[in-house]
């Protein structure tokens, strides 16, 4: 009973990471159709600008944070601007094959710059054990935890009660009805992108101070988040976070009571019957736009 | 007639490549992942191979000429090692060829050196079964999971006074061969056996496992990872609370290792061929050369690629010539004065006599608890001692 419980708390705090890996990538193609492949890399940047803030420049974990997050932002709005510009309106298979190569760009680069040695990221609170009852946790753990949860509700709060938001989701609506209405769809697209590269740069960040990160964790990110997003539907975002529980929590059952080496298993089983039982996923975009 | 005009340049085309072997350096070929998830070991493999040829060419090279080292990115993977051997080995005309790296990999070249009759060396893939596959060109200077668990067995009991085991190792040839190997080893020394338990390359939450591992009852837990998964993995363990003696396999008892696992690194053991503080001049020697060169202190890897290397060069040396079949010769007679310890080679080309050592890292450095060396396979544990 015991393990079950640890078994289930560790669950839910890798669950609640993959919830915050997937957002980013559920909202960018939610908002503006495009199945960012370079989504595990953009997180693995926010991972290594986190490393390069606090270690190289000295700066504390929320100060490195916001900094990450400033330029991360903008390096999302240049993406957007520059690159993903000039396939839009496509198709779908262009933008898949420019993010692709953007993948491999960036991996490249970030091993040409920094290396292939592991990175580790000074967290804001001592990884001291924590006990709940028979519960192992660690103050940092709770601390991310907390942390993916503000940033998603943050996130829901821009989408769902600002201006932009409301000018994100009439763009979707309706592209060409949201431009007559005079809203600047380009710069919509901007700030989308931008929000999105956000939300993984945190992620990688936060986690980097957790585990460690370096230059080549972005694709068992991207395989994860892809994951996620099947199963809780794409472009929903309560999906992504369902979705990220749920993964979670099965691949920490799975691994207590089968076995953990087969683990990666957990994630193609689950594509596999949402593909089969419900291809819209848990949460069917038709009902909830993000 | 285009045949005709075409002729004589794809004569001269045919020439310039045949006379190619015949210029004035010694080409040698070295596969190694400069990509991927063992990037970081392969770069420090690639280091020490540096070294040891910018060391020869200084004191005059081989057979009078200059050693050029070409280095090919393998990435761990057997599709794109055996790319980079075919390249090597057809365009850039290599006299013999090291690496890489993974087991799985360097099986898929070895194929590739005895098509072409060219002597290929590793000085990591550690998988027993290479050196049992009956090819002539291929010789290994690494220890097997098998020499390594017989070597360590005897050390890990009487050091530690372990009673009962678990046994955790990442999901690969190399982790489930070591797992098995210290596992078998250390039964025969009447160790209990608590759990076995793999995980994935890449994992990075381990808090499933170790909530196994806290309630399995062991005294000592026994890990077989690289410096990423095996740092993250020894961090967890002591977050979670969990008190144990650790010893591991793979690259721990490096600098970066203890860098970027902290505290945590205190008190855990590490088996390793070899450690920057072995004793010994040619050591100094070797680790002075090595941190002038890169500004830190070699590692496992980094002394594979210099290992393995210098004993190639000997043996292209010792051949009087780049004939393949003289180099495979030459590497035979290999007796080989390293850092740690003389390789010489069985029949088969397992290489044996080297140290390996048994360190406990504290105060952030290794400290060597005990040393053991390598035996030839061939003889039986009662000879252990040679």
């Amino acid at each position: 009973m015991d393990m079950l419980l640890q078994f289930v708390a560790n669950g839910l705090v890798s669950g609640a990471f993959y919830a915050l890996s997937a957002l980013g990538l559920t909202l960018i193609f939610g908002l503006m159709r495009v199945v960012n492949f370079a989504h595990g890399e953009l997180y693995m940047l926010g991972g290594v600008m986190g490393w390069l803030a606090t270690t190289v420049l000295g700066l504390n974990f929320f100060a490195g944070l916001a900094l990450t997050l400033a330029v991360m932002g903008a390096c999302g709005w240049l993406v957007d601007r520059f690159l993903i510009e000039r396939v839009r309106d496509q198709g779908e298979e262009p933008s898949i094959l420019l993010t692709i190569g953007l993948s491999i760009f960036l991996t490249n680069t970030a091993l040409l710059l920094v290396g292939t040695a592991p990175l580790t990221i000074e967290g804001p609170l001592p990884n001291k054990p924590v006990f709940l009852g028979p519960v192992v946790l660690t103050e940092l753990r709770v601390f991310a935890v907390a942390a993916c949860a503000v940033l998603i509700l943050a996130a829901h709060l821009v989408i769902r009660h600002t201006r932009l938001g409301r000018a994100m989701r009439a763009t979707f609506q309706d592209p060409m009805a949201a431009r007559l209405a005079g809203i600047n769809t380009a710069r919509v697209y901007a700030s989308t992108f931008a929000l999105g590269t956000m939300l993984a740069a945190s992620a990688g960040m936060l986690l980097g101070s957790i585990y460690s990160t370096h230059v080549s964790a972005g694709g068992l990110v991207s395989l994860k988040a892809f994951v996620v997003v099947i199963l809780g539907g794409m472009g929903s975002f309560a999906g992504a976070i369902v979705g990220g529980l749920i993964l979670g929590v099965a691949e920490a059952l799975w691994g207590g009571y089968i076995s953990t080496g087969t683990v990666d298993i957990i994630g193609f089983i689950i594509v596999i019957l949402t593909l089969i039982f419900k291809p819209y996923g848990l949460f069917s975009t038709q009902v909830e736009r993000a | 007639m285009r045949k005709l005009i075409l002729a004589p340049i794809m004569a001269t085309a045919v020439m310039a490549s045949a006379a190619a072997p015949a210029q004035d350096t010694v080409k040698i070929g070295l596969i190694q992942p400069l990509t991927g998830s063992v990037a970081y070991n392969g770069t420090a493999d690639a280091n020490g191979a540096r070294l040891a040829v910018k060391e020869r060419n200084a004191a005059g090279g081989v057979l009078g000429k200059q050693v050029e080292l070409i280095i090919e990115d393998g990435q761990c993977s057997p599709a794109n090692s055996v790319n980079a051997a075919e390249k090597l080995i057809q365009r850039d005309r290599v006299v013999a060829l090291v690496g890489a790296f993974c087991s799985s990999a360097t099986s898929a070249v070895m194929p590739v050196a005895r098509k072409y009759k060219t002597p290929f060396l590793t000085g990591v893939s550690s998988e027993a079964s290479l050196t049992e596959k009956g090819n002539p060109y291929f010789f290994r200077s690494a220890e097997t999971d098998a020499l390594l668990g017989k070597a360590f067995s005897r050390l890990i009991v009487d050091n530690l006074g372990l009673k009962k085991v678990a046994y955790i190792g990442v999901n690969d040839d190399w982790g489930r061969g070591s797992a098995k190997a210290f596992e078998q080893e250390l039964s025969g020394h009447g160790v209990e056996t608590a759990m076995i338990e793999y995980f994935n390359h890449g994992a990075t939450d381990f808090y499933t496992l170790l909530t196994k591992l806290r309630g399995s009852g062991a005294d000592g837990v026994f890990v077989a990872a690289e410096t990423q998964d095996g740092s993250t993995l020894v961090k967890q363990i002591k977050q979670f609370g969990i008190d144990m003696d650790v010893f591991g396999v793979g690259s721990w008892a490096t600098s970066d290792f203890i860098k970027i696992t902290g505290d945590a690194a205190e008190g855990i053991y590490a088996a390793v061929p070899y450690v920057s503080n072995l004793p010994g001049e040619r050591n100094e020697r070797f680790v002075k050369d090595y941190s002038a060169a890169y500004d830190h202190a070699p590692g496992k890897y980094a002394a594979a690629g210099y290992n393995s290397l210098n004993i190639m060069m000997d043996a292209i040396d010792r051949a009087g010539g780049t004939d393949a079949s003289a180099i495979v010769d030459g590497l035979h007679a290999t007796d080989y004065e390293a850092p740690n310890g003389r390789y010489r080679f069985t029949r088969d080309g397992q290489g044996y006599g080297f140290d390996a050592a048994l360190v406990q890292i504290r105060d952030g450095h290794t400290d060597v608890v005990a040393t053991t060396r390598i035996a030839d396979p061939r003889a039986d544990g009662a000879k252990d001692g040679q």
